[in-house]
């Protein structure tokens, strides 16, 4: 089957750092996409409901993916197993920027997605040279979330309390940052 | 001349504090808005300032003071000395306002802006059931409103660094929060 191509990759549950890559999402990734929007355990720290049927996925990929500044699918092999993006501000808040990110399941846990996250932080601040400030909030109960930011080298800078609502009730949410001047990993 | 008779109305833990209160700011209150936005004392850690012209003064209370949500005049004798805001957010931040203050410099050190943020805080939680969490950004410099902040009830979560442009300045900035359900002190 074709997903084995990029299963090939993961002997013993490794894959090669060299094989992460970041590229834009095509229409054509529409299955690869889908394998991870539709996984109840991935939307759980997620702002949207799994996904249930392909339709809404093909209308995320047209119409909701060119509205993002920056966004990348996280690949391995080329083949799409997440995705990340970078939010920008203006004005007095130009300098700073939000990311996010998301992995299906099966790659969990083995450096995909800190790799993914090094990635952006070394190409970003090149991108926007305005940028000195990069951030991500988790919410509290999203440890290894939180892991990813930790050996990516951003810094944790505090808990801020019942700081947005997601899916019906506020949540306490865990904010890192990592700027243009700190070492990159 | 008014101001040094309002001035020393006003003593600290002798009662005089009762005659504070909060009320909506207009352009009648444009000379005494002045005298706090044309000192740079004040205006230091402000987003604005320091006016030099009324017409500034007018200007701002137009646009940024009417329109605004929740905007109060810190009054002694009905005559305002400072002001009190709380501003909303929307969708899933609906749950979080932030709240900022300012005071002219004459009446510093009175314990006045921790009683109008105490008022404030009461006021907006029982205005807005769906509000959580109150916050305010407080510049790392301005060690005289963490103090404010600390002796109203809030807990100082984090330093957030290079998180905004302030006068032309990426600022590090400490994030305190007061929960709706929190105690009030």
């Amino acid at each position: 089957m074709e997903s084995d191509s990029s299963e090939s990759y993961m002997k013993n549950g490794f894959v090669e750092l060299s094989h992460i890559s970041l590229r834009p999402l095509e229409l054509s990734d529409i299955d690869d996409f889908m394998v991870w929007v539709s996984d109840p355990k991935v939307a759980r720290f997620c702002p949207w409901e799994s996904y249930t049927n392909k339709e809404d996925g093909i209308n995320y990929i047209k119409t909701k993916v060119p509205q993002h500044p920056w966004f990348r699918a996280i690949c391995v092999n080329n083949r799409p197993v997440g995705a990340t993006s970078v939010r920008p501000n203006s004005g007095n808040d130009m300098c700073r920027a939000e990311l996010g990110y998301v992995l299906a399941s099966k790659y969990w846990g083995k450096g995909i997605a800190t790799q993914a996250v090094k990635i952006v932080t070394k190409t970003i601040f090149d991108e926007w040279p305005h940028l000195e400030r990069l951030e991500a909030v988790v919410d509290v109960e999203n440890v290894a979330s939180q892991r990813v930011l930790e050996k990516a080298g951003f810094k944790r800078e505090g808990v801020l309390g019942k700081y947005f609502i997601m899916k019906g009730s506020t949540k306490d949410m865990v904010v890192f940052s990592l700027l243009s001047t700190d070492p990159k990993t | 001349m008014e101001d040094n008779s309002l001035a020393s109305t006003i003593k600290e833990g002798d009662g005089e504090l009762s005659d504070i209160s909060l009320r909506p700011m207009d352009l009648s209150d444009v000379d005494d808005f002045m005298v706090w936005a044309s000192d740079d004392k004040v205006t230091h850690f402000c987003s604005y300032g320091p006016y030099t012209s009324r017409e500034q003064g007018i200007k701002h209370i137009e646009n940024k003071v009417i329109p605004h949500p929740w905007f109060m005049a810190i009054c002694v004798n009905n005559r305002a000395i400072g002001a009190i805001s709380v501003s909303a957010n929307q969708g899933n931040d609906k749950c979080r306002g932030e709240i900022g203050y300012v005071l002219g410099s004459k009446y510093w050190g009175k314990g006045i802006a921790t009683r109008a943020v105490k008022m404030a805080s009461d006021a907006i939680f029982a205005e807005w059931p769906h509000l959580e969490r109150l916050e305010a950004l407080v510049d790392v410099e301005n060690v005289g409103s963490q103090k404010v902040l600390l002796k109203a009830g809030f807990m100082q979560e984090g330093v957030l660094r290079k998180y905004f442009i302030h006068k032309g300045k990426t600022r590090d900035t400490i994030m305190f929060s007061l929960l709706s359900t929190d105690p009030r002190i």
